[in-house]
């Protein structure tokens, strides 16, 4: 949008915020707010419908109160007075993360499919792969309970295969389920960014690479998982980060003990009237999450690949 | 791909079954002679895609969705692509900490967001709560999507040819479109999409953020009450898949038809 | 369209740069604009469950005023109260009896001026003085539609003991392990508080260490044995129809729709007893619309034309008598409804405890569910 000047004028950090000016712009709208509104949430307390705004550390101080009685929740002791934040959030960390895991190790395959094998029509591909996903989201957990409920697509089919002859309980309203439902849920929003880092892959590399004697096996894995790991981390992370807050799949899929962080997040802020509390737990949240992600880029040395990859 | 199958080529297929399996089920059960969604399926009917068409505020909320999804997914990426183009291409101090804070979105709870920004909406700003409300929620759900498809796309490419376009006495402008533009056509193509399906499918902010105008979530969620409108809304679904797969057909045959001649970055 | 028209040819670099500001003020204008049009005409708007935003429930309204009132629909009542309490401007909200306190208590609410509403006289008397239409003396909400709780049973799937002896304790009995399912509600500890011989009237304000212990002699079993707790009636009614579920927390609706469709179920009159719950029309002290439009649209609501269309179109109860007399006996009778004056008298009318109580009971029930193993 600059008119024609002679180029270089622009000093690179200048040129480099004004292109990020909208962007920026937007968030400042709509996301300094916000973030600010629920740090100062956090620090004040509720008294039944009114909020007191005197500074407190109280709500902090109850996620992480000790308590002499350890909770016992499957098999861990959680020493805690207010148990529940705690135990929900190790859970919920954990179903993302299997779940994160099942979706990429899933999505790749597609993706190296999609961007190395498919020649033509790809814009085709990319399409389909996506349509499924304009159906609403509620729809798709509710076929999926079509499949795997009792007089369901797979009991029906195995019972008139004579395989069974009562249909299977557990296949839905357990965490496979969520698994399941969560990994259909996300696939598109990896396989895209996998896609993505693949495509741009240079071809001469992986022809150099045949040159020097390489099989096809040394190859992917010297040249091409290298080159797609950032896109695969991104990509891994877009899953990982908002399913730890996600609620809806496991209520509608995952039976009485469905319940996740987001659950209790969204009954502090509505049906149990203490905002505050839910400011903090929120925040916490986040910065676990945060701290998880920093530890994971670290340890995976992700800052070093990225410059690789340039 | 000629010839014997590959395994790649096989799980493709697969992976397509698994993507599509569960959601063909809608339009079995929408021409299904029954209320409920199980099986042994009972006989047929198109009364579900008749009460459908009946259902007038089902087919706006259809409609809404639809101009605030492509609204959504055309905004967050022409704010997404100059700033990935920004963080990928230009030596930014601070750059490190901008990226970090254009993910926060991801990390911040939906109902968080969505409770905060409607109190700035109404209080604040004096706003009413309308479709552009729910756009504007959207709009930063995606902008976290959008850039990380644009960069991943944008970083593997080194500066030269830009800056050969440049030296050749290209303007910024002209560079931008005859070379960054169609290199990061892809990111670009899939930033859309997701950007689309997230807007589409989004239903905490946007219960939060409309006014008196509804987005085919909000009220999908509110009809869970009414067992008998299910399958009205499975037809709906089904309607849906047919359409985008009509659409997406359509479009490559025009493509065909149209220009032939491949340039290089084209998909 | 004007808008694609100015992205494309802003992406030509056809428009030059003054061009191009003046259209993108004039589209920053229009934005700003635009709210403020629809302020202007006053409408009323109604925060209504969605679905029951169509004309045949207010039919009189939409002949007087020649339109229907805008509406904000909604899925949950905690929603809805999260939205006015943030400053939505809606003129009137449909609550059920069991959240009407929290939005007098929130200052929400308006007292009714029941004179206003022509409708008013033919509600069932036990309606019109019941906890949650009358808040500290004063009506707070116009009761409309009601309906039951009970137990909805698969006749060809449970045991004749519990067809002879009907009781809540279903939920709580090992030999249904995995085959009921329990509404997604803190009313599952009460219940079984009333199974182990406490009544009603004593139950719904269990808190402190009753309602601990509660939870734990009754709650975490009745968390345990039920396959789903359900939120959406769409869920239940299909896995009743499938069997996976053969006993369940359940309106009148799921009973109708499932006998329609030729499956074998019937409706408990547990010994314990069951339940009425009942919503309606509150007005609100939010809105901007003349509050003539609104007494208009409450008092269509409680208009026997429009308890015809409720009880033979979904099967749930209606506040007015008349409107017993002006629908079809047959779906009458599909309630399992005889007598409506006796039935009301019959049936254990929901009562809502105080906002501490009630916030106590959530989060009891919330952990509960959250420490399920």
């Amino acid at each position: 949008m600059t008119s024609p000047k002679p180029r270089r004028q622009w000093p690179d950090w200048l040129a480099g915020y004004a292109l990020l000016s909208p962007a920026l712009l937007v968030m400042a709208a709509t996301l300094a707010a916000p973030v600010i509104a629920l740090f100062v949430l956090s620090f004040w307390s509720q008294t039944g419908f009114d909020i007191d705004r005197s500074f407190t550390l109280a709500n902090y101080w109850k996620l992480i109160e000790p308590s002499s009685e350890p909770m016992v929740w499957m098999g861990i002791p959680f020493p805690f007075a207010y148990p529940v934040a705690a135990i929900l959030m190790l859970k919920s960390l954990v179903m993302s993360l299997v779940a994160t895991v099942v979706v990429i190790a899933m999505a790749y395959p597609m993706a190296y499919f999609l961007a190395f094998r498919v020649t033509r029509h790809k814009a085709l591909w990319i399409i389909l792969l996506t349509i499924p996903f304009w159906t609403s989201y509620l729809l798709r957990v509710f076929a999926w309970k079509i499949v795997l409920g009792y007089n369901g697509a797979i009991n029906t089919g195995l019972k008139s295969l004579g395989i069974i002859e009562a249909p299977l309980e557990f296949l839905l309203y357990n965490p496979i389920a969520v698994m399941i439902t969560l990994a259909h849920a996300w696939i598109a929003f990896t396989v895209l960014p996998i896609y993505v880092s693949l495509e741009k892959i240079d071809r001469s590399l992986l022809e150099a690479a045949t040159d020097l004697g390489d099989s096809r096996w040394q190859r992917f894995w010297r040249v091409t998982l290298p080159l797609s790991a950032p896109g695969t981390i991104a990509a891994a992370l877009l899953v990982f980060i908002p399913t730890v807050g996600d609620y809806v799949t496991p209520t509608l899929v995952g039976g009485p003990g469905g319940t996740m962080i987001g659950t209790l997040m969204q009954e502090l802020f509505l049906r149990q009237d203490n905002a505050p509390l839910g400011a903090a737990l929120a925040i916490v949240m986040m910065a676990i999450i945060a701290g998880i992600v920093a530890l994971f880029l670290w340890a995976v040395g992700y800052s070093k690949m990225r410059e690789r990859s340039r | 791909m000629l010839g014997k199958p590959s395994a790649l080529f096989i799980y493709a297929i697969a992976f397509m079954i698994f993507l599509y399996g569960p959601v063909m089920l809608m339009p079995v059960f929408s021409l299904n002679d029954s209320t409920f969604a199980t099986f042994p399926l009972k006989g047929f009917t198109t009364r579900h895609y008749a009460s459908m068409l009946a259902n007038t505020s089902m087919i706006l909320s259809l409609k809404n969705s639809l101009v605030v999804g492509v609204i959504v997914s055309v905004t967050a990426t022409a704010i997404g692509l100059p700033a990935a183009i920004a963080l990928t291409r230009y030596r930014l101090p601070g750059g490190g900490p901008v990226l970090s804070a254009m993910m926060l979105p991801l990390v911040i709870p939906s109902i968080v967001i969505a409770v905060a920004l409607l109190v700035i909406v109404l209080r604040f700003l004096h706003m009413n709560l309308s479709l552009w409300t729910v756009g504007a929620g959207h709009i930063l759900l995606c902008i976290p999507f959008s850039m990380t498809v644009l960069m991943s796309r944008l970083e593997g490419f080194d500066k030269s040819l830009e800056e050969a376009s440049r030296d050749l006495g290209e303007n910024a402008w002209m560079t931008f479109v005859r070379v960054t533009l169609p290199l990061a056509a892809p990111g670009v193509i899939s930033s859309l999409l997701l950007c689309f399906i997230i807007s589409f499918d989004e239903f905490v902010v946007a219960f939060f953020l409309t006014g008196t105008e509804n987005t085919l979530p909000v009220y999908l969620f509110s009809q869970l009450r009414f067992p008998n409108k299910l399958p009205g809304t499975l037809a709906l679904g089904s309607a849906i898949l047919l359409g985008s797969a009509i659409l997406v057909v359509a479009a490559d045959l025009l493509r065909k038809l149209g220009v032939q001649s491949a340039k290089p970055g084209d998909l | 369209m004007k808008r694609i028209q100015f992205i494309d040819r802003m992406a030509q670099g056809k428009m030059s740069r003054r061009q191009m500001l003046s259209q993108a003020g004039a589209f920053g204008v229009g934005l700003l604009s635009l709210p403020k049009l629809s302020a202007a005409a006053e409408v009323l708007t109604c925060m209504e469950w969605g679905g029951y935003d169509v004309a045949e429930y207010f039919q009189s309204y939409v002949d007087k005023h020649g339109a229907a009132p805008n509406f904000s629909i909604f899925s949950g009542e905690e929603d809805a109260l999260a939205k006015v309490r943030a400053g939505f401007a809606a003129d009137v909200m449909h609550p059920c009896n069991y959240s009407v306190g929290r939005f007098v208590s929130a200052k929400l609410a308006v007292e009714i001026d029941t004179s206003k509403l022509s409708n008013w006289k033919d509600i069932f008397p036990a309606l019109q003085t019941a906890d949650g239409v009358l808040v500290d003396g004063k009506v707070m909400m116009a009761p409309a539609d009601w309906g039951n709780s009970s137990i909805a049973y698969r006749t060809d799937l449970v045991d004749d003991d519990f067809k002879k002896n009907e009781s809540w304790g279903i939920f709580f009995d090992d030999k249904y392990a995995g085959k009921v399912s329990m509404l997604d509600n803190e009313l599952l500890i009460l219940i079984g508080a009333m199974v182990g011989g406490m009544p009603y009237d004593e139950a719904y304000k269990l808190t402190g260490a009753a309602l601990t212990e509660a939870a734990k002699t009754w709650g975490e079993k009745g968390v345990k044995n039920s396959r789903f707790l359900w939120t959406d009636a769409s869920e239940l009614q299909q896995a009743m129809a499938s069997g996976e579920v053969v006993a369940a927390y359940a309106w009148n609706d799921v009973v109708k729709n499932l006998t329609r469709e030729g499956i074998p179920v019937t409706y408990a009159k547990p010994k314990e007893g069951y339940f009425t719950w009942f919503c309606g029309l509150t007005l609100l002290n939010t809105g901007k619309a003349d509050p003539a439009l609104a007494y208009d649209f409450i008092d269509a609501w409680l208009s026997p034309e429009t308890g015809k269309t409720l009880i033979e179109g979904s099967g749930y109860g209606h506040a007015n008598i008349k409107s017993f007399e002006a629908a079809n006996p047959d779906d009458v009778k599909a309630m399992g409804i005889l007598d409506p004056v006796e039935h009301m008298k019959s049936a254990i009318l929901f009562k809502t405890p105080t906002d501490a109580v009630q916030n106590e009971q959530n989060k009891v029930w919330g952990e509960l569910k959250a420490l399920k193993q």
